[in-house]
């Protein structure tokens, strides 16, 4: 029998009492608590969402006002991609990476606790600004200025936008510094750098790229918290500021922060193809090399989002823009290379993978699209580019979460989630996610522009609204579907095994779930798959 | 030379190549400076890893080391519970409160801060 496959301890129970998850250092632990939270501000996001899809459902809805709709809009940008996307990529971080490279634990245990709040607070500080008088922050996910300055955005809820998301912003960058450490220092004997999985690689480069990005932003924000309370006037051009100052350093963090949110997620999808293919991953070393070619040029390209402002060097951050095309397209290639004659099956992790390529494939082509300057003169704050973020975002990133949660769900609780619901959750997701953005293409193209509450009822702008509001519906029956599974399997709590996906890496080495030390005995590791050596000794190790 | 050492200085001159070609094709300086900034923390981070890496050996940096090999090795120690961490963040947000509403806010937070730095002194012994 193989060290892989051998029966291990039953470890003790952990205590499970409210105050042992309140002060775990447990990165298993931790990450879960990251899942959970992430999920919940997904909710709270994607509640936003709906009410600004109602709203926009008819050309002069009367849903909300112009200042609700403002808040609406803010805080469902601010929810998912500070509080939804990037946290649930730390979150696996934190259950995964010490499981795959056979570490007992991150690096900096109670430090990984102290992010984990942090980012909890952080997220309920943004939020608390709904509960002042004024409302919430209201000037949009990215809080230009002069938007948010006093003048402006004299509310209390701004500010707590600015505290919370510094607050989360400190929490992400301690994250990726124990997550850099703890695959540095703490692989287990004969995990090599070149033998880490796929997913690790990924999270050593969303880390650099954290390093790189969240400090500037930090900064900004800062410094917009100066001039709205104490006399600054970094961005006010009257009194010898800049008026893209702001821009400048927002999209310097902005843009490696879509890179951020996505990168994991090939990282997830790198796992669960070669897993369903029956195939090692197709050019291992260029899917590696490319993630970081993919960081490093993603620093380079941040004021394409300022093509417009006439105050930037379009050529240049057009050609650097065009270049991050070549290493996903590698990545791209990968992935199919992959899949090429494998004995393919599609249980609900595979089927989300697939989707994750087909809408990120539409992403990233608009993503090309509105790189040229030409192009993105005309789309520029349209819906067009409203289309293009979902598609990279809902349509990757999201595909991969749910992936991710039901690849490896029975990993972190021991039993599955039903395949039956796992499948409609697929579909009304995949469908509903069609229907809503798809239309906005041409939505965009018709002139309608982002962040509008009204609309000229005219052409066919209300039909196509009406049509994207009717998928939104629908991606919330796939959400509703999902929970219904998570309640459900976990009534059930059938027992997947270890390795109910026959998968390589070595958190499918110990058991379902994970002792509190992680491993009761590691496999030899002379691959970047032990557990497919440790369950095939009779087969040559590949590298 | 390890490759985490490799990732840092090929990141470091990636990012000075890339300020020197932004710098002389867009002559703009806050994107230079800021790419040059990042340019000099990722060297700082090279240059530290060149001085730590000297007596670094790991046992996973060798191909065909068995898990048994770094048995009895002292990896870390490793707190499997700790209030502190919770009280830290609630002690943060106490302050980033306090600087958006009040300085009562910001001293709690302080106090609050400074007492948990003695805890994780006392319980790092």
């Amino acid at each position: 029998m193989s060290a892989a496959s051998a029966p291990v301890a039953a470890a003790a129970s952990p205590r499970n009492d409210l105050l042992s998850w309140l002060t775990t250092t447990d990165h298993k632990r931790i990450g879960i608590l990251y899942l959970v939270a992430s999920l919940a501000y997904f909710a709270v996001a994607g509640a936003l969402a709906l009410a600004i899809r109602t709203q926009l459902a008819h050309p002069a809805g009367t849903f909300v006002g112009s200042h609700e709709y403002a808040q609406l809009f803010t805080l469902h940008g601010t929810g998912m991609i500070f509080l939804f996307v990037a946290p649930f990529a730390f979150g696996l971080a934190n259950f995964l990476v010490p499981l795959q490279i056979g570490a007992p634990d991150m690096a900096f245990p109670r430090l990984n606790a102290t992010s984990f709040w942090l980012f909890l607070f952080g997220g309920m500080v943004v939020f608390a600004g709904t509960a002042t008088a004024e409302g919430g922050a209201a000037a949009g996910w990215t809080s230009y200025a002069p938007l948010s300055e006093i003048p402006v955005s004299s509310g209390l809820g701004q500010d707590l936008w600015i505290v919370g998301v510094l607050l989360v912003s400190v929490a992400t960058i301690l994250t990726a510094i124990n997550v850099v450490t703890t695959v540095f220092i703490y692989r287990a004997p004969g995990m090599t750098m070149w033998r880490l999985p796929i997913f690790t690689w990924e999270m050593v480069a969303t880390s650099l790229l954290v390093f790189m990005a969240f400090p500037t932003l930090a900064a900004d924000l800062l410094l917009l918290f100066v001039d709205r309370h104490l006399g600054g006037h970094a961005f006010d051009p009257a009194r010898g500021g800049s008026a893209i100052l702001y821009q400048h350093l927002f999209w310097f963090f902005g843009h490696p922060e879509v890179y951020v949110m996505i990168l994991p997620y090939f990282g997830v999808i790198s796992e669960i193809v070669p897993v369903f293919s029956r195939k090692p991953i197709f050019g291992y070393t260029g899917l590696v090399l490319a993630a970081f070619a993919i960081a490093g040029l993603s620093m380079g390209v941040w004021a394409h989002h300022m093509f417009t402002t006439g105050a930037v060097n379009n050529p240049f951050f057009s050609f650097v823009s065009f270049l991050i095309a070549v290493p996903t397209g590698v990545k791209f290639f990968n992935w199919i290379g992959t899949m090429w004659r494998g004995s393919l099956t599609f249980p609900t992790p595979m089927l989300f993978a697939v989707g994750f390529l087909l809408n990120f494939l539409l992403g990233g082509v608009t993503g090309v699209m509105v790189a040229s300057p030409p192009i993105d003169f005309h789309a520029h704050d349209s819906y067009f580019v409203v289309a293009h973020m979902h598609y990279v975002l809902g349509g990757g990133s999201l595909f991969a979460i749910f992936a991710a949660l039901f690849f490896w769900w029975p990993k972190m609780f021991g039993y599955r989630l039903r395949e039956g619901l796992g499948t409609w959750c697929f579909w009304l997701l995949f469908v509903g996610f069609n229907v809503t953005f798809f239309p906005m293409h041409f939505m965009g193209i018709d002139g309608m522009a982002r962040r509008v509450y009204t609309y000229a009822d005219a052409g066919a702008l209300p039909l196509l609204n009406l049509i994207a509001t009717a998928g939104s519906y629908l991606m919330l029956a796939g959400v509703l579907v999902f929970a219904w599974n998570v309640l459900l399997s976990a009534l059930r709590h059938e027992p997947a095994g270890d390795d109910p996906w026959q998968a390589n890496s070595l958190e499918w080495a110990t058991s379902s779930p994970p002792p509190e030390h992680n491993f009761e005995r590691l496999p030899p590791i002379r691959s970047e798959r032990p557990v497919f050596d440790a369950r095939h000794p009779e087969l040559p190790t590949k590298r | 030379m390890t490759i985490g050492l490799r990732l840092f200085i090929s990141s470091a001159v990636f990012a000075i190549g890339i300020a020197v070609a932004y710098w002389l094709v867009a002559h703009e300086i806050t994107g230079t400076f800021l790419l040059g900034f990042m340019a000099f923390a990722l060297s700082f981070v090279a240059g530290y890893m060149i001085v730590a890496e000297r007596e670094a050996d790991l046992w996973a940096d060798r191909p065909d080391a068995k898990p048994a090999d770094a048995a009895g090795e002292l990896v870390g120690t490793y707190s499997i519970r700790s209030p502190l961490p919770f009280g830290t963040a609630l002690a943060m947000t106490c302050i980033g409160l306090g600087i958006a509403i009040s300085p009562t806010l910001v001293a709690l937070g302080v106090i609050a801060l400074l007492s948990l730095g003695v805890g994780f002194i006392l319980q790092s012994r």
